[in-house]
């Protein structure tokens, strides 16, 4: 993910407003965790302050220079006013991000204690702050073995996760899926798989799905088919109860490129659709979501919008007008009105909407026929976006 | 070329006749719907016709050109919307064929068939009241 000073830094014009179709936002979906990596430039409280104000109820955070390797403890005042931030703006979920410069697998012994030693301190933060889980990328093996660097990332974990039980933390440690840039671990999730084994059965170790790391990682998600492979390969891997939290992040790079670059809500790579299927899915609805996507001070709240609004929609929703002709324009009115409906629905499903919503409609499959697109079109008609469907009792022209 | 409208202003018969007349033509067959003055036993004061148009235009279109290729004739279909007056022509078909045989066949199979297909409905305005005219029902309208 870009840090806070690369995107304060960012001189990229401001980004132009793409015509992707998202549900109208009449019936947002509250219920969902959702929101986005926010700033704390000014104090950490204002990740959740700014996050609030933007329509986040969860977010994530730097509790320290993402840059830098040692930290000042944090001030008794800004853990309190943390506290406070969070029960004033009811957020309920806080993720905070690990410093990039900690490798947990590095081959050179100072490097490999200084990360650890990093490492620490990140849960030392997130503890007193209350922060549950702290996402960490997997390190890199930089060309002295993988199956050593796994190895050290295991022994990294098992001694770090041992210390703070002791301690008694609850905060804990989630894997993050990466994009395969250069010698990162992490990218398959044989990789993780072979860490959880290697630490063994812990409460406090989890893992984070980023999508576009995935993605470009090698991971198709823009189907229905991917999508459901993909869940399969994590689930037999790792673990659909090991996953913590989901960074949503479409890509500008493709499939398999192992190219990390964040991209917005259905413009990149990824697509609408498959975040559509991402914030619907059943197993997935008590997993807190993360926006990384760029332009975070203008676009946070448009990607979350746009989230919100896939999540409101239904899993791959479809968008169509209907119309309705004769004595049921009495009830219905004699314009079209937009309706959204689950994606794969025919003729038949809206028809039986329509029956039962209207009391006075409920003949209609009884004695009407159905046009889709100024078309006389059967009943297993499957319906599609955009599509103009008109009912039509029996006629009397002449 | 087959030609339909759908229209709001009054039909003009001899007009729709002129233009499937071509002198190569034997026979001009039309069929004028003209609005009742009374319905079910009820007076009608007037009928208002709807129709989903582009549809409609659709539809009018697919059976002219069906009454073309199947009877070698040519076909003017002109329909009437909105409100109509006892004894006002609702609808005029005009079929021009070398024979007057393919030509009364072509004129009942379009009449026929956009009863049947064509999404147009007709609301009667009775001195107790309106119905919509949907098939052989008669709904109360509101």
């Amino acid at each position: 993910m870009k840090s806070e000073s690369e995107n304060a830094a960012s001189e990229e014009p401001a980004h132009e407003l793409q015509s992707i179709d998202f549900p109208s936002p009449d019936s947002i979906e509250h219920s969902r965790l959702m929101g986005a990596h926010m700033p704390t430039a000014g104090g950490l409280k204002l990740s959740l302050i700014s996050g609030k104000k933007i329509g986040c109820t969860a977010i994530q955070l730097f509790t320290g220079s993402p840059r830098q390797w040692s930290h000042p403890p944090l001030k008794e005042s800004d853990i309190r006013a943390f506290h406070e931030a969070r029960a004033e703006t009811g957020i309920e979920f806080t993720v905070a991000h690990d410093s990039y410069l900690i490798n947990l697998a590095a081959p050179a012994a100072d490097v490999l204690e200084r990360s650890r030693d990093a490492f620490r301190g990140e849960l030392d933060r997130a503890e007193v702050l209350a922060i549950p889980w702290v996402v960490t990328h997997m390190g890199a093996h930089l060309d002295q073995g993988e199956d050593e660097a796994i190895q050290r990332l295991i022994d990294s974990l098992k001694l770090i996760l041992e210390e703070t039980d002791t301690l008694g933390y609850s905060s804990g440690v989630a894997l993050e899926t990466t994009a395969g840039q250069g010698t990162g671990l992490g990218w398959r999730f044989e990789q993780i798989g072979r860490v959880l084994d290697g630490v063994g059965p812990h409460p406090r170790l989890g893992v984070c799905l980023d999508t576009c790391h995935i993605f470009v990682a090698g991971y198709d998600i823009r189907d229905e088919a991917s999508y459901a492979a993909t869940w399969a390969e994590f689930d037999k891997h790792i673990g659909i109860d090991k996953l913590k939290v989901i960074h949503a992040n479409d890509a500008k790079k493709t499939l398999g490129s192992r190219v990390d670059r964040h991209e917005h809500i259905g413009e990149g790579e990824i697509g609408r659709d498959a975040f559509a299927r991402l914030v619907t899915d059943p197993k997935l609805l008590h997993i807190p979501i993360i926006l990384e996507t760029p332009d975070s001070e203008t676009m946070h709240e448009v990607n979350l919008q746009r989230l919100k609004r896939l999540a409101s929609g239904g899993a791959m929703g479809v968008q169509i007008s209907v119309q309705c002709f004769g004595h049921y324009t009495d009830v219905y009115g004699s314009d079209a009105r937009e309706i959204r409906i689950q994606s794969g629905w025919t003729l038949t499903d809206l028809v039986k909407k329509l029956e039962s919503e209207y009391a006075s409609m409920s003949d209609l499959a009884a004695r009407c026929r159905f046009a889709v697109n100024e078309e006389y079109s059967k009943l297993d008609t499957i319906l599609q976006e955009g599509d103009v469907v008109a009912v039509i009792p029996p006629m009397s022209g002449g | 070329m087959s030609e339909v409208r759908i229209v709001s202003e009054q039909l003009d018969v001899l007009k729709i006749c002129a233009s499937v007349s071509d002198s190569m033509n034997g026979a001009i067959c039309t069929f004028i719907g003209q609005t009742r003055n009374n319905a079910r036993s009820r007076e009608v004061a007037y009928l208002e016709y709807n129709a989903y148009v582009p549809m409609a235009e659709k539809q009018l279109k697919i059976i002219s050109d069906e009454a073309e290729k199947r009877w070698g004739c040519s076909v003017v279909i002109h329909h009437r919307l909105g409100r109509v007056d006892p004894g006002e022509a609702s609808v005029i078909v005009a079929v021009g064929s070398p024979h007057r045989g393919d030509g009364f066949e072509a004129c009942r199979f379009c009449i026929d068939t956009l009863k049947k297909d064509v999404p147009i409905w007709k609301k009667e305005t009775c001195p107790d009241g309106s119905f919509w005219i949907e098939g052989d029902e008669a709904i109360n309208a509101d």
